[in-house]
C-alpha cells in the first residue's frame, strides 16, 4: 500500500474531496450556468451568521448554519428574479448582509470563541460524523442531479423557454437551491469554505472553454474537480502545502491551459451553448 | 441589454408612496431596536462604582487576574477581550476607546500577544494613560518554525534565548505566552504592582502586601510543577499550537505544535503525518486541545493514533463560565498540571 494510504485521515481525506469534487461540480454547473457563481462565497459567509445564531441561542451550529444558508439560497432567489439584469447583485447583497449579521452578533457570542474554527473544517482533520454526512448528502446530490438532468439542462439555458415546455422550473430550482445551500454548509464545515466556494466555480470555467455540450460540460468540470482535489491532497502530503489552496491553484491552472487549448481550437467560451 | 436592465431597476423601486412610508418606520424602528440592545449588553463607561479607585484597562485574561490579585478592592478593572474570545483574532470597539479614554492604567502583556495595542494606543487622546508592558522584565523565547522537527531541538535550546532590549516587540518575533511558565508570572505581576505604586503611592503598603501574597503563590505553584513534573523530564506533549514555550523550557519536557504560535492556521497533511509519526515514535498517549478553539485536528490525530485527547489552557481567554465559578490563574494552571501529569500516565 502507497505511504499516503497507510494514514486513516488521508484515506478519509480522499474519499470525502473525491465525493464533495463531484457533487460540487456538478451543483457548479447548474449555478455558473444561472450566473450566480459567486454563489458559494455568498453562502459561505451566511453560514458563518448561522453559526454565531446557533452559538447565541443555544442549538447546534451546524443546523443553524444551514437554516441561514438555506435562507440566503433562496433570498438570493428572489432578489436575482427582482433585479433582472442585475442579478448577480442578488449575491452581493445577500453575501453582505451574511457578513454584517455574523460580525454584529460575534458581539455577543460570550461563551465559545473562536467561531471561526467551528464553522471552516480542514480536509485533512475530517470527523467520522462528517463522513457519514457527506455520503449521505453525496448520494442525495448524485440521485437528483441524474433524475432531473435533462429539466437542469433546458432551465440552465433559458428558463422562460424551460417554463413554457413545461418543465416545472420553480420546483427544480427550489430543489436546486436547497441541494447547494446544504452542500455548502457541510462542506464549508467538512473541507473549508475556500474549497467549496472556489470548486463551484473554476472546473465549471475550465471545462466551459473545451466542452461543446451541456454533457461534456459536467463530465470535464467533475474531471478537473476530481483531478484538482486529489493532486493537491498528494502534494500536500508529500510536500506539506497548506491543501485547501493547493486544490485550489491546481483548478486554476486546469483553467489556464484549458483556455490556451481552447485558443489553439479557435473556439469562444460561448461556444459551449451553441453546440448544446 | 442596457435599457432593458434600468426599466427593471426603476420598476423595482417605483413602489408606492404608502409601502415606501411604511417601509421608512419599519427600518427605523428596527434599527433603534438594534440599537437598544446594543447599547444594553455592555456597561458604559466605569461607571460610579469606580469612583475614587484607580481605573485600570487590562489587555487579556492574565492580565486582568493579575491586577486584580494586586490591586483588589482598590482598582476597577475592565478585560478588553472578553471571556472566552481568542485574543488573536479580536479587534477593539468604540466602547472600548471611550474605556481607555477614562482609565488610569492600560494593562498589557506585550511581546506581540496584542498585536493591536500600538494602533489603539496611537489613537488615544488620555494623556494621563500610563500603558504597562508586563512582559518588558521577562526573558523572550523566540517563536520556533512549526516544521522544526523534535529531534534536533535538543542541541540549540539557549539559542532561543534572546533578552530585548529596546522594549518594542513585534508580533511574531517572540512568544508571547509569557504568563504560563509560573516564574514569568511573577516578573509580570512585579511590573503591574509597580505601576499601581506609582500610579497610587498612597496604597503603597497594600499592594505591597498583594505582592508578596502572590509571589508566594507563584512560587508555591512552580515548585508544584517542578515536583510533579520531574519525572517526566524529556517526555513530549502534543498541544493544539505552541503555546507552551516557556512552560516547557522552565520544566524541561518538550511540545509539539500542531500550528504554529498563533493559532489560526490550518495544518497540511505533511504535518498531520509528522505528528502521527512523532505520536508513534514517542509513545505519546495524549493530544490536547484548547477549549476556544475548535478540537477537528486534535480528535483526528487521536482517532488515528488511539491517544485520548484532554483540555489544556493557555489561559489567553478563559470563559465567562469559568471566571463566574471563581476560576483563575492559580486553579487553572493547577489543572493544567494535573492534566500535564494525566497525560504521561
Amino acid at each position: 500500500m502507497p505511504e499516503i494510504l497507510q494514514y486513516a485521515y488521508m484515506q478519509r481525506a480522499l474519499f470525502v474531496g473525491l465525493l464533495l469534487s463531484v457533487i460540487v461540480a456538478c451543483l457548479g454547473t447548474v449555478m455558473v450556468h444561472k450566473r450566480l457563481s459567486m454563489i458559494g462565497d455568498a453562502l459561505s459567509h451566511s453560514s458563518l451568521a448561522g453559526v454565531a445564531l446557533g452559538l447565541l441561542l443555544g442549538f447546534n451550529p451546524i443546523v443553524g448554519a444551514m437554516a441561514v444558508c438555506i435562507v440566503a439560497a433562496f433570498s438570493i432567489e428572489i432578489i436575482r428574479k427582482k433585479l433582472g439584469d442585475h442579478s448577480e447583485l442578488a449575491v452581493a447583497i445577500v453575501m453582505s448582509t451574511g457578513i454584517g449579521l455574523a460580525g454584529v452578533m460575534s458581539g455577543f457570542v460570550k461563551s465559545s470563541a473562536d467561531f471561526n474554527s467551528f464553522l471552516f473544517g480542514s480536509i485533512v482533520a475530517i470527523s467520522g460524523f462528517e463522513a457519514r454526512l457527506v455520503m449521505i448528502l453525496s448520494a442525495i446530490v448524485l440521485v437528483a442531479f441524474v433524475l432531473l438532468y435533462k429539466e437542469l439542462f433546458y432551465i440552465s439555458f433559458d428558463e422562460q423557454a424551460a417554463s413554457i415546455s413545461g418543465v416545472p422550473v420553480g420546483a427544480v430550482n427550489a430543489i436546486f437551491t436547497i441541494l447547494t445551500a446544504v452542500t455548502v454548509s457541510i462542506a464549508a464545515r467538512t473541507v473549508g469554505a475556500l474549497i467549496v466556494s472556489s470548486l463551484l466555480v473554476v472546473p465549471v470555467a475550465a471545462a466551459m472553454s473545451i466542452a461543446r455540450s451541456f454533457r461534456t460540460t459536467v463530465l470535464w468540470a467533475i474531471f478537473v474537480s476530481v483531478f484538482s482535489t486529489i493532486g493537491g491532497l498528494v502534494l500536500s502530503f508529500y510536500m506539506g502545502l497548506k491543501p485547501g489552496g493547493t486544490i485550489v491553484l491546481i483548478s486554476v491552472a486546469f483553467f489556464l491551459v484549458f483556455r490556451v487549448i481552447a485558443l489553439f481550437r479557435g473556439t469562444a467560451s460561448s461556444d459551449a451553448k451553441k453546440g448544446a | 441589454m442596457k435599457s432593458g436592465s434600468f426599466e427593471e431597476v426603476s420598476r423595482f423601486s417605483r413602489v408606492s408612496r404608502v409601502k415606501r412610508v411604511v417601509a421608512g418606520f419599519l427600518s427605523v424602528a428596527f434599527l433603534s431596536g438594534a440599537m437598544g440592545v446594543l447599547s444594553g449588553c455592555k456597561k458604559r463607561g466605569f461607571g460610579k462604582d469606580a469612583e475614587g479607585k484607580v481605573k485600570v484597562v487590562a489587555s487579556i485574561y492574565p492580565m486582568y487576574d493579575f491586577v486584580k490579585r494586586i490591586g483588589g478592592d482598590l482598582v476597577a478593572v475592565k478585560m478588553l477581550v472578553p471571556a472566552g474570545t481568542e485574543p488573536h483574532s479580536w479587534e477593539p470597539s468604540t466602547r472600548d476607546m471611550q474605556d481607555l479614554e477614562e482609565a488610569d492604567l492600560f494593562v498589557y502583556n506585550g511581546a506581540g500577544m496584542e498585536a493591536w495595542a500600538d494602533d489603539l494606543l496611537g489613537t488615544i487622546q488620555n494623556k494621563d494613560l500610563i500603558a504597562v508592558e508586563a512582559s518588558k522584565d521577562v526573558s523572550l523565547l523566540k517563536t520556533e518554525e512549526v516544521h522544526h522537527d523534535a529531534h534536533e531541538d535538543e542541541d540549540h535550546d539557549d539559542d532561543h534565548e534572546d533578552h530585548d532590549e529596546e522594549g518594542h516587540h513585534h508580533h511574531g518575533e517572540y512568544d508571547p505566552h509569557v504568563w504560563l511558565s509560573p516564574k514569568n508570572a511573577e516578573v509580570e505581576i512585579s511590573a503591574i504592582a509597580d505601576a499601581l505604586i506609582e500610579k497610587d503611592p498612597e496604597h503603597a503598603d497594600t499592594y505591597r502586601k498583594n505582592l508578596e501574597e502572590a509571589k508566594k503563590e507563584c512560587e508555591a505553584l512552580d515548585s508544584a510543577f517542578e515536583a510533579e513534573l520531574a519525572p517526566y523530564k524529556g517526555g513530549y506533549i502534543v498541544v493544539a499550537h505552541e503555546a507552551y514555550g516557556y512552560l516547557c523550557k522552565e520544566y524541561g519536557i518538550k511540545q509539539i505544535g500542531i500550528e504554529g504560535v498563533s493559532a489560526d492556521q490550518e495544518p497540511d497533511a505533511a504535518r498531520m503525518r509528522e505528528i502521527i509519526d512523532m505520536v508513534r515514535e514517542y509513545g505519546i498517549k495524549c493530544i490536547f486541545f484548547e477549549e476556544l478553539v475548535d478540537p477537528k485536528v486534535a480528535k483526528s490525530i487521536a482517532d488515528e493514533t488511539g491517544c485520548k485527547t484532554m483540555a489544556l489552557s493557555p489561559l489567553d481567554g478563559l470563559t465567562k463560565e469559568d471566571i463566574d465559578s471563581g476560576r483563575d490563574y492559580f486553579s487553572v494552571m493547577k489543572d493544567n498540571l494535573q492534566a500535564l501529569v494525566d497525560s504521561f500516565q
